[in-house]
């Protein structure tokens, strides 16, 4: 029964390390995943979260994209995909995705500068891995 | 063909319904006649599923684009090629060819059990057709069917999305699938023995096989993925935390844990109500990973809202699954006690142990991030979302921790390890492991996650070499024979044993391979053809990559591609030439605007140098060939010990094909084990 307590205590031992794993793993990573214009009234009220890391996600608008010559650097205006006035700019630093154009919707993470700017680190293009198509699309297409 | 695809899936509904009432009703009252009808309706239901699947291939090859599957999966000018996959390209055609193979599956497994295991086979069919009735329910009545018609007949399809048009895509998902569904079997045999009574390990030994397939094409699979995302998603990466990968590690971390505990089960009779237990978890998890990777459950709640139907559907299945196990599991309870207690924390059986609840803690981390922005989003309202930091920083200690047992668990001794025991089998491998860590600091190692990995995978690998090495000499003393020979001998007179052991050595080469990323190098450069950039290796040597210039070659619609801007850069490393890379864009016509990348690996066994055209500087002058327009961005990755990856892969294969061989001569074998006792006491293992 004495070794059963000492294994006993073992398993224990692994489930804590896990679940502590776990726990701090979710408090030091976890990203807030907002639209546009919950990110502005969120900062507009607390402004600390210009600091906090987010992720938004939003549609870009076409004609705003443009790459500042010779530097790595893509900056467009990203709208909220219901309230189309809510808007920011954002700069994003690293090579595009292939499927990237400038009339998508995209998630993006990073953070909200207090000049406005949106501080992107990371850019995804939200298209359907799926790639169905309605009644209407397909009827365009072949034409 | 068509027609009569979907007129055989229609058929196939009552004839497994039929066939479930059959078997189960077979096992009760023990009438033979029922089962034998009942094993019947599983041929039956196979010859119609397979018809249904020849009518979705007849579809896309005849281009039959009124169907909306066909519609949206192919085009005219498709390749024939992806047209033949094209049945399990999306959803509706994987959910038939899911059921197509199990009822495959069933059929070998009807086949092969004729004469034996009669006690089994009546509720094995009962639930096998349970599972098969389910998918058929699904795929006619979820809005799901392969065969819906649309209103009209579009004049092409929407095609294959170029991303998919890759060897490596049209093996990965059947691969997965068998994986996924050859594990049905054990666990139909598990029900079996709960329903029938008969608890012991009979039903373990009895589906050992479709076990360790089952693992083999799940971990396969998942790493044909990774080669997949590796190749073609031109981002350099092999892995990245997202849900449809998660759905299907998580099946596979258990089915390996389960993989492990029952060798406890049948050495020792313990852990009955756990073995039942992970069967059933790796079970369901099967069949989440089946409805999450063809949904977008997690993606966004707005396509979960279309799929609204099928997620009830799939959700109260697994759910009725879950409760009718456990309140079988729960009837039986008393006979499924143990028979043997743990007697020492220092043990084989404490091991096992360890590496069950790591495997599982693994798991549960896994779906709670994977669930995680559902989960927040039903509390708070407020969606919160973990990424690829979450999985690594909980997931790399719990796998190094595994890696550590991979190399105690075989040596240390069942019941009671003395410190002798641990002295004679540790001794050497902890010094290795130990020097190896110094001397890599000493060459200037300095990252540690890499630097603790590569000093543990020295252990192990100490461990397991030196158990051949043992074993080896002792036979080629015993039995008088040549090295080379006692070695071969040694894997093939136990082949589960030195084949789970040449499986470890897989995976210790994957951990070392996944840590070599820890040294990965990122540059992107600006070129104009002739400009020459230079990068170093973290292995000490120089590349020089000359941008040679960009060639564009217009397509006349073939394969469906418009146009390739192919970059060339020849490599040269240490000022040797090494040939040329090409990395490209490619623009398809039939699909959504951008254009794809296509990326240029040069593999040698240290790394691979991994080569990416991020963009034209001027894509419209570059397609009328002005020569002034060839600049483009260039982004050049080093990937240290890649292949190890790959490499590890085949080892995994080899030892789970070598444990899985069937025995050649089960007499010879019997004579030679009376012979051989002594040789086993003497590899000094037991």
């Amino acid at each position: 029964m004495k070794k059963n307590g000492r294994f006993m205590v073992g398993l224990v031992g692994v489930a804590a390390v896990v679940t502590y794993l776990i726990w701090t793993g979710v408090s030091e990573t976890m990203v807030y995943y907002m639209t546009p214009v919950e990110l502005i009234d969120k900062v507009s009220d607390d402004p600390t979260f210009h600091d906090v890391g987010v992720k938004v996600g939003g549609m870009v608008i076409p004609g705003t994209y443009s790459r500042v010559e010779g530097e790595l650097l893509h900056v467009f205006t990203v709208r909220d995909l219901v309230d189309e006035s809510s808007t920011f700019v954002v700069e994003y630093r690293d090579a595009l995705p292939d499927t990237f154009t400038d009339n998508i919707e995209v998630v993006i993470e990073g953070r909200l500068r207090s000049d406005g700017v949106f501080e992107a680190n990371t850019l995804l293009t939200k298209c359907g891995s799926r790639y169905e198509a309605s009644p209407e699309e397909l009827l365009g297409t072949g034409q | 063909m068509t027609i009569l695809g979907e007129f055989a899936l229609w058929i196939s509904l009552p004839v497994a319904a039929f066939g479930m009432v059959l078997g189960y009703a077979g096992g009760r009252t023990q009438r033979g006649d029922l089962v034998l009808s009942a094993e019947r309706t599983i041929y039956a239901v196979f010859g119609l599923l397979l018809v249904a699947s020849i009518g979705v291939t007849a579809a896309f090859l005849g281009d039959r684009f009124e169907y909306w599957y066909v519609a949206n999966y192919s085009n005219a000018n498709l390749e024939v090629f992806y047209k033949v996959t094209g049945l399990w390209a999306g959803q509706r055609g994987s959910l038939l060819f899911w059921a197509l193979l199990l009822a495959l599956f069933a059929v070998i497994t009807v086949m092969t059990n004729q004469k034996k295991n009669r006690e089994f086979m009546p509720y094995v069919a009962g639930v096998l057709q349970t599972i098969l009735l389910f998918f058929i329910v699904v795929l006619l009545f979820a809005d799901v069917n392969p065969f819906e018609r649309l209103a009209f007949t579009p004049a092409d399809g929407r095609g294959l999305n170029p991303q998919l048009q890759n060897y490596w895509m049209t093996i990965h998902p059947p691969t997965l699938y068998l994986g996924f569904t050859a594990f049905t079997i054990p666990f139909a045999f598990a029900v079996a023995a709960l329903l029938n009574g008969r608890l012991d390990a009979r039903w373990i030994q009895l589906t050992r096989r479709w076990i360790l397939t089952s693992w083999l094409f799940l971990s396969v699979g998942i790493v044909f993925g990774m080669r997949w995302a590796y190749e073609e998603l031109g981002w350099g990466g092999y892995w990245f935390w997202d849900p449809v990968e998660n759905a299907s590690l998580l099946p596979w971390l258990t089915a390996t844990a389960f993989l492990h505990s029952i060798q406890i089960q049948e050495n020792r009779g313990m852990l009955k109500v756990w073995n039942m237990s992970l069967v059933l978890l790796t079970f369901l998890l099967t069949i989440f990973a089946t409805f999450l990777t063809r949904s977008g459950l997690i993606e966004s709640v707005h396509s979960f809202a279309q799929e609204l139907k099928i997620a009830y559907i799939f959700l109260g299945f697994m759910g009725a699954v879950l409760a009718a196990s456990v309140v079988l599991i729960l009837y039986r309870l008393p006979q499924l006690r143990s028979e043997n207690q743990i007697e020492s924390f220092l043990s084989r059986e404490s091991a096992f142990l360890f590496n069950n609840l790591l495997l599982l803690g693994a798991a549960f981390s896994v779906m709670w991030g994977t669930m995680f922005p559902l989960i927040s989003e039903g509390f708070t309202g407020q969606e919160i979302s973990v990424g690829p930091p979450f999985f690594e920083r909980v997931n790399f200690p719990i796998g190094l921790l595994l890696l550590t047992l991979v190399g105690i668990g075989p040596v240390i001794a069942w019941r009671r390890a003395t410190k002798r025991n641990l002295q004679k089998n540790f001794t050497l491998p902890v010094t290795v492991g130990a020097a190896t860590g110094m001397v890599l600091f000493g060459l200037g190692a300095r990252h540690e996650l890499p630097l603790v990995t590569w000093s543990i995978s020295a252990f192990v690998l100490t461990v397991i070499v030196t158990e051949f090495w043992k074993g080896t000499r002792a036979r080629a003393r015993i039995e008088g024979e040549g090295h080379v020979l006692a070695f071969f001998h040694l894997i093939t007179r136990n082949r589960r044993r030195w084949g789970g052991y040449i499986v470890h050595v897989g995976f210790v080469l994957m951990c070392i391979g996944f840590a070599g990323a820890g040294y990965n190098t990122d540059s992107r450069f600006n070129v104009e053809p002739g400009d020459v950039v230079s990068l170093a290796s973290p292995f000490g040597h120089q590349y020089d990559l000359t941008y040679e210039g960009l060639s564009m070659s217009i397509g006349r619609g073939e394969r469906n591609l418009l146009w390739q801007a192919i970059a060339t850069v020849s490599v040269s490393q240490d000022g040797t030439p090494k040939g040329i890379l090409t990395t490209e864009k490619r623009q398809y016509t039939n699909r959504d605007t951008q254009p794809m990348t296509e990326v240029g690996i040069r593999s040698i066994v240290s790394e691979d140098l991994y080569l990416i055209l991020s963009a034209m500087n001027d894509t419209g002058g570059a397609l009328r060939n002005d020569p002034g327009a060839q600049g483009i961005d260039l982004q050049v990755l080093i990937k240290p010990l890649v292949n190890w990856i790959w490499i590890g892969c085949l080892f995994i294969t080899l030892g789970t094909v070598i444990a899985l061989w069937p025995s050649v001569d089960r007499v010879r074998l019997a004579r030679e084990k009376a012979e051989g006792s002594s040789e086993l006491a003497a590899a000094g293992a037991h």
